[in-house]
């Protein structure tokens, strides 16, 4: 009984290998859809190719694109406004970039890899809306293929303040060690506190 | 008695609360954005593994489609039909875009009146694109849209808008290769030779389709290896 019921198991398993083999590469590589020659690989979507972080510095917004690989962004394309109430911003300060002789564009300055770029900010809200900055930025693959501009909005606060206070892993690290000192403090207090009491003569009752 | 040993068991429960106090309060969970340390470390330098753009699903023939002429009069896909067509999704914002369009002229020109057709859809404001083509000479058909032009990027597949990509498709308006990237004479010889066999009979669509997939793949790495 067990034999002929795990027969039929058998070749339902043997059939879905035999569809994931089969569809599995075929999914993973459509055959109409190539990138370009020299290129090695297919595409990145556009929040791959380039992501953002950002954090507050002060009264500033640090903003920084991390750009992978074969990827680049246009300097001149960049720009932010203030996407939350009562909330004005500053002109976007970018470091320089590398220039790039387009024959169609001319003379353009572009950034590779990484830049980190910084925004001065006022809040006349007090704090009471999440800080929000909208970013507008466009980049393209060396192998040719650009994006449309995109739009993005970012909300600082979500990450800790930097720059005047340590990181909040050493921050942490720093307030669990004086704990288990001050415990141990505690501890050894009480425990020489405890021992002059019973070594002190008592008062008959 | 009983004072002098409930003062080291207080200590003792101060002790504990304080050291998992600090434990529980989360502080190790902290958001922190990916790669903050402002430093060059050597994964910089590696390509960030992600999937490649979403796999479309590319229509088996052209779709109709209408959209707006440099005149600023309804032009339609159909008054093509009969032609293989080239059809050049771009930008004028976009330099790979404007790279190839000599490469696309100078094919519009060598097989005009052989059944083969340019036409160039600019996914821009109509007066942008005006300007770019007087100013280049532009001398195939062009269509401009907004929203209607990048749905019909949609219609094609290519979901996630980025520019150019080539659409090639043969007398039958059956889709041969979509090629997203800039083109360059290698592989816009190779594809239009394996349409003008589809075209002759002398191949059938999957065994085309095959011939461009395999004969880019040969290009890309002759590219890489040269």
């Amino acid at each position: 009984m067990l034999r002929s019921a795990g027969l039929p198991g058998r070749r339902v398993l043997a059939v879905c290998i035999a569809i994931v083999a089969v569809a599995g590469p075929a999914q993973a590589k459509p055959w109409w859809l190539r990138g370009a020659a020299g290129a090695g690989r297919d595409f990145l979507p556009p929040g791959v190719a380039f992501r953002v972080s950002a954090r507050i510095v002060g009264r500033r917004v640090a903003i920084r694109w991390d750009i992978a690989h074969g990827y680049y962004l246009y300097r001149s394309k960049m720009q932010v406004a203030a996407a939350s109430p009562d909330l004005i911003v500053g002109r976007l300060h970018l470091p320089p970039g590398v220039h790039l002789t387009d024959r169609y564009f001319g003379a353009q300055e572009v950034y590779y890899r990484r830049v980190e770029a910084s925004v001065p900010f006022t809040r006349l809200d007090f704090g009471a809306h999440p800080l929000q900055i909208k970013l507008t930025y466009q980049g393209c693959a060396t192998a040719g293929l650009c994006y449309p501009p995109i739009v993005e909005v970012i909300f600082p606060d979500a990450y800790p303040a930097a720059g005047a206070a340590p990181s909040p892993s050493t921050a942490s690290a720093m307030w669990e060690w004086l704990a288990i000192a001050a415990g141990m403090l505690a501890f050894l207090v009480a425990g020489l506190v405890g021992r002059r009491a019973r070594q002190s003569p008592r008062p008959d009752p | 008695m009983k004072r002098t040993r409930a003062i080291p068991a207080a200590a003792v429960v101060v002790f504990v609360a304080a050291w998992s106090g600090v434990r529980l309060s989360g502080h190790r969970g902290v958001p922190v954005p990916a790669g903050e340390s402002s430093a060059p470390t050597a994964a910089d330098r590696v390509p960030i593994p992600a999937p490649p753009l979403p796999s479309v699903r590319i229509p088996q023939r052209v779709p109709p489609f209408t959209l707006t002429g440099l005149d600023g009069k309804p032009r339609s896909i159909a008054q093509f039909q009969g032609h293989s067509l080239i059809i050049n999704f771009w930008a004028t914002w976009c330099g790979p875009c404007r790279r190839e369009i000599p490469l696309l002229q100078s094919i519009a020109s060598a097989w005009r009146g052989r059944h083969f057709a340019v036409v160039g859809v600019a996914v821009d404001r109509r007066e942008n694109v005006a300007k770019f083509a007087r100013r280049f000479k532009i001398r195939y058909p062009l269509m401009s849209g907004e929203q209607d032009a990048l749905a019909v990027a949609t219609a094609f597949g290519v979901a996630t808008p980025a520019f150019p990509f080539t659409v090639f498709s043969d007398e039958r308006g059956r889709i041969v290769a979509l090629y997203l990237g800039e083109l360059h004479r290698p592989q816009i010889d190779l594809i239009l030779g394996v349409v003008q066999a589809l075209n002759a009979n002398r191949i059938a669509l999957p065994a085309a389709r095959r011939a461009v997939a395999t004969g880019l793949a040969r290009l890309d790495s002759d590219t890489a290896a040269g």
